[in-house]
């Protein structure tokens, strides 16, 4: 059970912001080809420089909480990680300004009263 | 200087450059990028606290290649920096295009 862990932890922050899209209306898995769109570039970028981590020792993978499945050097947890993190920021920014806009909303009702 | 602070003040720089020179999409000067990064450091600081923990960690860090700061818990200071490029760079492309679109 331990080699998933940072599967499972991923599986935690996609749980934990799937209200962010059923309740404040981010739209964001609504949208999914501009989703995965946005982040092609991210993607592209951040699983390079993890490369990079890794052929250069900066950093390594404890295998005991890994699956042991990899892309060439890179864990396929980071590409997960690469995947699920941008998600749950955009799932962010967009329910702020779902709440920023009902904020607005409520002061000009109340201004108009 | 250790190489993964080096490349994080790179990849911060470089993603503000594309902002400024390229995108222009001005959401940097926005309550609702401010306030959406103030959320995603707070949840941030629990999943790499948990990534990076040094009693058990799943991603471990060659001490000669960052800063040897880690705040709080076991985070290296680098990883904020990581963090701020891989969000911004998203949020940044994703404005662009949803913006676009809608018109």
């Amino acid at each position: 059970m331990h080699q998933f862990e940072y599967l499972l932890l991923m599986a935690g922050c996609l749980l934990i912001t799937l209200p962010l899209e059923l309740v404040l209306g981010a739209r964001v898995y609504a949208r999914w080809r501009l989703m995965l769109l946005a982040l092609l570039p991210t993607v592209l970028v951040f699983s390079v420089w993890d490369v990079v981590g890794i052929i250069r020792l900066h950093w390594t993978y404890n295998v005991d909480f890994i699956t042991g499945i990899h892309l060439w050097v890179m864990p396929l947890e980071e590409l997960v990680f690469f995947l699920v993190i941008p998600i749950c920021a955009l799932l962010t920014y967009e329910a702020v300004g779902t709440v920023l806009q009902r904020v607005r909303d409520w002061k000009s009702k109340g201004s108009d009263a | 200087m250790p190489e993964y602070t080096v490349l994080t003040a790179i990849a911060v720089l470089g993603v503000i450059a594309v902002e400024v020179f390229w995108l222009r999409t001005g959401i940097l000067r926005t309550a609702q990028y401010w306030l959406a990064m103030v959320l995603v450091f707070f949840f941030q600081v629990w999943v790499d606290g948990w990534l990076t923990k040094l009693s058990d960690p799943i991603v471990i860090y060659y001490p000669a290649q960052f800063s040897g700061i880690r705040f709080p818990f076991d985070i290296p200071i680098e990883d904020y920096g990581f963090g701020f490029a891989m969000v911004t760079l998203t949020l940044l492309v994703w404005h662009r295009l949803t913006r676009t679109e809608a018109r």
